[in-house]
């Protein structure tokens, strides 16, 4: 280059600067543009947008600023930048569903939005400032939001007891603890749950050939339109047992094995030749027999398939196993042993202990034996002969490699624990740390959860987890109960804030004990906490019943809520088992401020009386509920031998406030006078009728109506 | 040469353009659940099994109170089987009754279920729940009746508001 030339640019040179100085300048200014056009700010500016379209506009923008907006909650471990996007979160005037989101109210609940923050229920990525963060998995944020509709699992983490206002949640637990998930599985704040029956035993009970059958088909079928059906009827109910994927071989070495598990032979009990040879020839006796089957009210516990109109469904209970065709199942002499004494077969057995005559005996059970069978059952199952040894050691160790001794005991030998994996913090894995395998499923945990648990195979083909039958409800509410198990509390701010389960127990003692146990009255009902929930509570029975009516009733049991189809059982109850019962209720089992001795009715005048029925009639329609007589509503109890069955210190309090007693009764509360509450307390006093014995007529209606009523 | 400078310099700045301006565009794609999964809970539609209607939370709560009080008598049937509605004399409204419903507005709703018919010159039939519910509660259940009203409840446009019914 020429030396005049040194130091002279040449346009060219310009040229390339100047671009590079726009390009520069240009690339500097993508940043701040770049800021300018931030997702979040952009829903702030439309907020203010929105807001100007409104009465109340000056509200709307009180707390208005331009910048990232947080709930900062130091404590909970709560950094929720949600409020940036949606503002309107705490106004009230934008709860309307017409409001555009992200700036509708969130609606009343039970928890304050600024004290607890976003993701303590919606979980998600509360610091994030992107839509597509706060609220999906992204690569470098593993936690979405939780669905709408398994927003319930979020109130689980804290609140161990159950909660009125989480259905889903608390029918999730029910189903983890009723289908024994413990067994196998690690759970938090779900109740231990009986087992499967124990096993020792059982070769005594079924034949090889129905072990066969069990095991190839156990009795629920899923079919394509997610109805379960039970042994081929409708039912809402599930079955315990789910369906193991077996071979062929396999179901032979179990079942060899299970026939020969004879521990405890049956105690036979023979029933009186003279009963039978009276029996054994009427043409009525299977009628007879069924009739008091009905009158003793086992459908309360056990579901029975009744044909109406060509439809098939389920009538009765749900707490004791289906019996449609358990005539085909069981021996004559197990059933009959079973009958008089069902915890010397299996102790933890919830059946009561009924009374029998020789003559009711042989009619209930050749009912049984003849009537609720099905010739088809057996028939696909192959001829097996007796169980050979190489079977039965085959059986022996399936019946552990399997899983079964999770549920089952067998010979005294406690059921296996941890079969499965620790679940307790299942609701808060990644979406990284789950097993999807070859399943075409979205990439999160509660698609993962729910199809697990639909098919355990297409996630995992090597799971030994059997395969369950749900119907979208139920899976619905055990992803939620699930979802919830979220571990320790993530916080020590919010580990005192967890509410714990109730833990709760009822001892009933000395010769009520025996009573209590023999007729296994918690099976049913509820004593402070503690029992089943088919049957009244009845933790305040002695405030609320007369002991004479108690006695009477435990001996002949009337329907008293003429719209229940579940009625309690005739235990043909001796006089004196009757009076242990009334007398250990009426005295001990009492709510503490309502003495029944508080009231006298011998004060009641019948001026009292006559303004008690015009209340009753008149100013409060109480026959839109009650029955007196033959005219009201069946929603309440009927009150026709109110008299003799409710003492009047339990109507008065009752009457004063009734959530006090019961406190999920509908009966609202209302503003009465004690004057108004003398007189109906009066006038109720004065309702009687004397109990009949139960005849053969009323016991054929019964059945009439338990046909009826299955809709 | 002074060719190949600029072209270098033009190359660099148009890839660090780029660079800077990835991720700058990133579409404000809404969230779009399943639908199924959506709603906080569902209600079966009374008339036709297979359809539902999504609810809400208060709806849902209104819901769980509906089925606990009120369903004996404002409903054909009930979780026990059989209904109250018939044994009731004026028959109640069913609960989805847009056509009798709708018509009332939230505060007569919320008035009678806490005073009961007769304080409001309706049936003494139907009892005041304003000492067994809260006014949150009863807010809830009318939320719900309007959720499930046949024909379609539309609320009632507020003075001024775009955001009125469609």
């Amino acid at each position: 280059m020429p030396a005049e030339e040194m130091g002279k640019l040449s346009d060219k040179v310009r040229l390339t600067f100047a671009v590079s100085t726009v390009v520069c300048v240009l690339v500097l200014a993508i940043a701040p543009l770049k800021d300018f056009r931030a997702e979040w700010k952009h829903y702030k500016r439309s907020f203010v947008k929105f807001a100007q379209g409104r009465p109340d506009t000056k509200k709307l923008l009180a707390d208005y600023s331009p910048n990232i907006d947080q709930v900062w909650l130091p404590n909970m471990n709560v950094t929720d930048r949600c409020t940036t996007c949606h503002q309107g979160v705490t106004q009230s005037s934008l709860t309307d569903p017409s409001v555009p989101q992200p700036f509708r109210a969130h609606p009343p609940i039970p928890h304050n939005v600024r004290d607890w923050g976003c993701t303590i229920c919606h979980r998600g990525q509360g610091p994030a400032t992107e839509v597509a963060e706060a609220h999906e998995t992204t690569l470098a944020w593993e936690q979405p939001i939780l669905p709408a509709h398994f927003l319930q699992a979020s109130c689980g983490s804290c609140h161990q007891a159950d909660l009125k206002e989480t259905p889903q949640l608390t029918r999730g637990r029910e189903l983890l603890s009723r289908l024994n998930c413990q067994g196998c599985h690690k759970l938090k704040n779900v109740e231990p749950s009986r087992l499967g029956p124990d096993l020792s035993s059982v070769g005594v009970k079924v034949t090889r050939g129905w072990i066969y059958k069990w095991l190839k088909e156990p009795r629920t079928v899923l079919d394509k339109d997610g109805n379960t059906t039970v042994n081929g009827y409708e039912s809402g109910d599930e079955s315990r047992m789910p369906k193991f994927r077996l071979k062929e071989e396999e179901i032979t070495a179990l079942s060899a094995y299970l026939s020969v598990q004879k521990a405890k032979p049956i105690e036979t009990y023979k029933i009186n030749p003279a009963v039978i040879a009276a029996w054994g020839k009427k043409p009525s006796l299977i009628s007879d027999g069924e009739v008091r089957f009905r009158q003793m009210m086992c459908t309360t516990c056990h579901p029975l398939a009744v044909t109406r109109g060509g439809e098939t469904k389920l009538i009765g209970g749900n707490i004791a196993p289906e019996l449609t065709k358990v005539g085909s199942k069981v021996s004559e002499t197990w059933l009959v042993a079973w009958l008089r004494n069902p915890q010397a077969y299996l102790a933890h057995t919830n059946m009561p202990r009924y009374g029998w005559s020789d003559e009711d005996l042989y009619k209930v059970s050749q009912y049984v034996m003849n009537k609720l069978t099905d010739s088809d059952l057996l028939t696909t199952v192959p001829q097996l002969g007796v169980a050979n040894d190489e079977e039965v050691q085959t059986g022996k160790r399936l019946f552990t490699d399997k899983g079964c001794a999770s549920c089952h005991s067998m010979n005294g030998a406690g059921t296996q624990k941890d079969f499965g994996p620790d679940l307790t913090a299942l609701g808060t894995k990644n979406a990284s740390e789950l097993e999807f395998g070859k399943a075409k499923i979205e990439r999160n945990l509660v698609s993962y959860i729910q199809t697990k648990l639909q098919d355990p195979l297409s996630v995992n083909p090597a799971a030994r987890m059997p395969q369950y039958t749900w119907n979208q409800a139920d899976l619905d509410a055990v992803t939620t109960a699930l979802l919830s198990q979220t571990g320790a509390a993530p916080t020590s701010a919010l580990q005192h804030l967890v509410v714990p389960r109730k833990e709760s127990s009822f001892q009933a003692v000395g010769s009520f004990g025996e009573v209590f146990e023999r007729y296994k009255c918690s099976s049913c009902h509820r004593f402070n906490g503690y029992g089943g929930t088919l049957a009244p509570d009845l933790s305040y029975e002695g405030s609320r019943a007369q002991k004479k009516w108690i006695a009477d009733f435990l001996k002949n049991p009337q329907t008293i809520r003429p719209a229940l189809i579940l009625r309690m059982p005739q235990f043909n109850m001796p006089d004196k088992d009757a009076a242990i019962a009334a007398e250990y209720l009426s005295l001990a089992v009492q709510k503490p401020d309502v003495n029944p001795e508080s009231v006298d009715a011998k004060q009641f005048t019948p001026a009292m009386v006559s303004l008690g029925k015009q209340l009753y009639e008149v100013k409060y329609q109480c026959q839109s509920c009650h029955t007196i007589g033959s005219a009201g509503g069946y929603v309440g109890p009927n009150l026709n031998n109110a008299g003799n069955w409710l003492t009047p210190a339990w109507i008065e309090a009752w009457l004063r406030n009734p959530q006090a007693l019961q406190p999920d009764t509908l009966e609202p509360r209302r503003d009465l006078t004690e004057e108004e509450i003398r007189a109906l307390t009066a006038y109720l006093m004065t309702l009687r009728v004397g109990i009949k014995p139960q005849s053969a007529s009323s016991a054929a209606s019964t059945h009439a109506f338990a046909q009826g009523a299955g809709r | 040469m002074k060719s190949k400078l600029l072209l270098i310099a033009m190359l660099l700045g148009s890839v660090l353009c780029v660079m800077a301006l990835s991720g700058c565009n990133k579409s404000a794609a809404a969230v779009n659940p399943d639908a199924a999964f959506g709603a906080y809970d569902t209600e079966p539609d009374w008339n036709d099994a297979s359809k539902f209607t999504p609810l809400g939370y208060q709806e849902s709560q209104g819901k769980r109170i509906f089925y606990q009080y009120c369903v004996w008598c404002h409903a054909d049937a009930t979780p026990a089987g059989p209904s109250n509605r018939n044994n009731v004399t004026p028959v109640p409204p069913l609960m989805n009754d847009g056509e009798k419903l709708n018509g009332e507005s939230d505060e007569f709703m919320q008035n009678i279920i806490t005073l009961g018919g007769s304080a409001l010159g309706k049936s003494a039939m139907m009892p005041p729940y304003g000492k067994t519910l809260s006014p949150g509660e009863i807010r809830a259940v009318i939320s719900f009746s309007r959720a499930i009203a046949q024909p379609a409840y539309q609320r009632p446009g507020r003075p001024g508001s775009q955001y009125t019914t469609k």
